[in-house]
């Protein structure tokens, strides 16, 4: 055939380098419905579920039992499960339904039946119903704190210079698991030198990441997986039960958790029981809620790629969102992972979240150059920066970010390398030269920064972890080394676990380490007029981006 | 991209072929899918006594169903490469089937455990590795090399280098990391597909076999 020329600049576009597989219900391949999900049903009997969307209780499996016995409201399951699921969606859009009513009704109905819900709404309605269910009225985003080389100095300055453009909370992770208590440290100091009060986790294997933050390295933890059928929970060795047990181990420390899930993971490790995305998705938020975390990471995450292949997968996305601020939990809405590569197809995916507002618009944001993020590139990076500030400044919408000053960069992420390269030697730990602290002030990613002795960090990490050294050992070696300031925050991070308010559901801290939560901020949406608005000083904020047209100047 | 276009297709059609075969014996017997292929009667994988030994751990679907990594690399050349790694660093390397997973974490802990030397390699038919040791938690690793779609052949006989050098207690520099944001974009529903496969090959009831190339020759 000879060819149109049209059609030869069309198929070179680069979303026609995405992969995109129609629907295949029997492997899991289909987003919002299922011909084999189940219809919604409930039975209670001397006060428990005896049977769930068509399941008998001896046919539970533990996903079942687990979402019966603790995820539902049996003394409201009567009335809610007698509303319509269309009742429901009319009332979730419905400006003049509190959220609270809502959470009401949500929290007696059964996962198919909140499946069935989210059915009838199409994406703007979803948006809307995310406008009023999230749960702090005030919306935040999370960056992603990553670079190729695992260099700590590196991290702390772009934690810092993440900290300042707004993020409320940073996480990070390894290129070699062996590092993370490095990673953990740089995090934790550079994230207090670009702005106070920023919440930081790292993202590693379950019981290293506990010890982390037993150890106060971190402030709150955020990779509690948990999935949608049995057999993908068991391979992963776990259970719904031993993901509560994990939870209730970083309460008793005072620490602050969300859990993580996502479509499209049953699917990648080949396990979906035929079920919709949806469908599995909802199964792990009602697990979450089960196990009295406060909060989900959800929005397919690292699936992505298979989510988005499917038709609706995109609105599969918000609408899974939506299903965990109904159940009442604070929802860090992913977008952390690059999934396309057209630059509009990521952007209007992106705008879901962005719009209506969530608690973490991104769970997160690169705040490196997408080479340098290790969870495989992030939906947005640090190249997008000033994309996203004028994305905010066009629709006075608050995304949690902010347009910053050259000089303010440079002396926070020189602050924070200088803190890092103190404590460092202050413990004993391998050496930071000041070229490496100078090459990485100035430096955009790992590419323009010097190569550290890998073999010689890990053995030192090991060192420190043996000789127990824990977040006061940090403040102490911030304190003597003359970074007083910074020793200070960090101790007012670690006193945090003890007062225990930022447990509360979406708690982030002001600058003033000041909880700001659903809780004493709770979303009060209720049509125009209500609710958040962006105004005040936060708007000034937003307008002054640079490269703005002087009039003088003509 | 031809090659990666031709390999998703075979694995569909391959899934497609199962899935019409179940749905035949189901309606034919009214029992589940059991047109796997069976390792009964291979030699079960011993535990290893030679402190030299690197075992390691192929995926179940390991240059049978599956011959060549989501990038096209011959599953051959990467064993070949792996093995040859082990052997350049005066190491023994033994090679298995593992049956009971296709995780790639829980395939490397497995083979770490019957490793003589407590250093296993767990590589799964699409490519993913890690090198494992027998004391760490399942989901932990000495190295882990997530992005399959980013190998070469020198990265294998990198991962044989440094899984011996593990062994021999050297102070180990890791592989240096690789990294495109562009992958999951580009691979993540192949990878979907493939582990699919990888997954339905899953035989609890044989756990590990020894697996030799021979094995595999016979049966071409």
């Amino acid at each position: 055939m000879k060819r149109s020329k049209r059609m030869e600049v069309l198929d070179g576009r680069p979303v026609n380098k995405d992969g995109f597989i129609n629907e295949w219900p029997e492997m899991g391949f289909v987003a919002m419905k299922s011909p084999y999900d189940p219809k919604p049903s409930i039975k209670v009997v001397d006060g428990v579920i005896v049977e769930l969307d068509g399941k008998k209780r001896d046919d539970f499996d533990f996903i079942d039992q687990f979402i019966a016995d603790y995820a539902i409201r049996i003394d409201r399951s009567l009335d809610s499960m007698a509303l319509s699921s269309l009742d429901i969606a009319r009332k979730i859009v419905d400006i003049n339904v509190s959220r609270k009513e809502i959470l009401k009704i949500v929290s007696g109905i059964t996962p198919a039946k909140m499946v069935e819900v989210i059915n009838y709404l199409n994406v703007v309605e979803m948006m809307m119903g995310m406008q009023k269910m999230r749960a702090r009225k005030t919306p935040a985003n999370q960056a992603h704190i990553t670079n190729l080389k695992d260099d700590p100095v590196q991290i702390a300055a772009d934690a810092a210079e993440g900290a300042l453009r707004g993020f409320r909370e940073e996480e990070t992770t390894v290129g070699i698991a062996r590092y993370a208590p490095f990673n953990a440290i740089a995090l934790l100091i550079g994230s207090q030198a670009g702005r106070r009060g920023v919440l930081t986790q790292c993202a590693v294997e379950e019981a290293t990441e506990l010890e982390l933050g037993i150890r106060g390295f971190t402030t709150y933890a955020e990779t509690m997986s948990v999935y949608g059928t049995e057999k993908v929970f068991v391979d992963g060795d776990d259970t719904p039960y031993s993901k509560a047990f994990l939870n209730s181990a970083y309460a008793s420390r005072g620490l602050k958790t969300r859990f993580t899930s996502g479509s499209g993971s049953e699917v990648l490790m080949g396990n979906a029981e035929k079920k919709s995305m949806l469908y599995l998705e909802t199964r792990c938020l009602y697990v979450t809620k089960g196990a009295g975390s406060q909060g989900i990471q959800n929005g397919s995450v690292s699936c992505i790629g298979v989510t988005a292949s499917v038709p609706a997968g995109i609105k599969e996305v918000i609408g899974e969102n939506l299903v965990a601020a109904l159940l009442g939990l604070e929802c860090a809405s992913s977008n952390d992972q690059s999934f396309t590569n057209s630059d509009m197809r990521r952007t209007a995916r992106t705008m879901l979240q962005f719009m209506p507002g969530t608690d973490f618009i991104f769970s997160g944001y690169a705040g490196e150059p997408n080479y340098d993020n290790l969870f495989a590139g992030s939906n947005f990076d640090a190249e997008d920066f000033d994309d996203y500030n004028v994305l905010q400044r066009d629709m006075q919408v608050d995304g949690g970010l902010k347009p910053v000053k050259e000089e303010d960069v440079i002396r926070v992420r020189s602050l924070a390398g200088k803190a890092v390269q103190a404590v460092f030697k202050y413990l004993g730990l391998t050496e930071i030269t000041d070229e490496q602290v100078e090459a990485v002030t100035y430096a955009h990613g790992s590419k323009e920064t010097l190569s550290r002795d890998v073999v010689a960090d890990l053995m030192a990490v090991e060192d420190m972890m043996k000789r127990g050294i824990t977040g006061v050992d940090i403040v102490k070696a911030l304190a003597e080394t003359g970074f007083e300031e910074l020793a200070e925050s960090i101790l007012n991070m670690l006193k945090q676990r003890v007062v225990g308010d930022y447990m509360q559901t979406s708690a982030i801290l002001d600058e003033n380490f000041k909880v700001n939560s659903g809780v004493n901020n709770p979303n009060d949406y209720m049509g125009p007029g209500t609710g958040y608005r962006v105004d005040g000083e936060r708007w000034e904020e937003i307008k002054r981006i640079p490269h703005i047209i002087d009039p003088n100047n003509f | 991209m031809e090659l990666n276009q031709e390999l998703i297709e075979r694995i569909t059609r391959l899934v497609i072929e199962k899935i019409n075969l179940q749905n035949e014996q189901s309606e034919a017997h009214g029992t589940p899918f059991t047109g796997k292929t069976s390792y009964a009667g291979y030699p079960v994988a011993k535990k290893g006594t030679n402190p030299k030994e690197v075992v390691v751990g192929v995926g179940p679907a390991f240059q049978r169903e599956i011959k060549k990594t989501i990038n096209g690399l011959s599953l051959d050349d990467v064993l070949k490469n792996i093995t040859a790694g082990i052997e350049e660093e005066g190491m023994i390397p033994r090679v298995v089937k593992i049956l009971k997973t296709s995780d790639v974490c829980f395939m490397a802990l497995e083979a770490a455990k019957i490793s003589g030397s407590g250093i296993g390699i767990g590589i799964q038919s699409k490519g993913t590795t890690v090198i494992h040791q027998k004391d760490l938690y399942p989901l932990s690793n000495l190295e882990l090399f997530s992005q399959a779609p980013l190998m070469t052949l020198k990265t294998y006989r990198a991962i044989g280098k440094n899984a011996a050098k593990y062994v021999k207690g050297e102070k180990v520099s890791p592989i240096e990391g690789v990294n495109d944001p562009m992958v999951r974009a580009n691979y993540q529903v192949k990878a979907a597909l493939m582990h699919i496969k990888e997954t339905e090959l899953v035989d609890v009831s044989i756990p590990m076999i020894e697996w030799r190339s021979e094995n595999e020759i016979s049966f071409r």
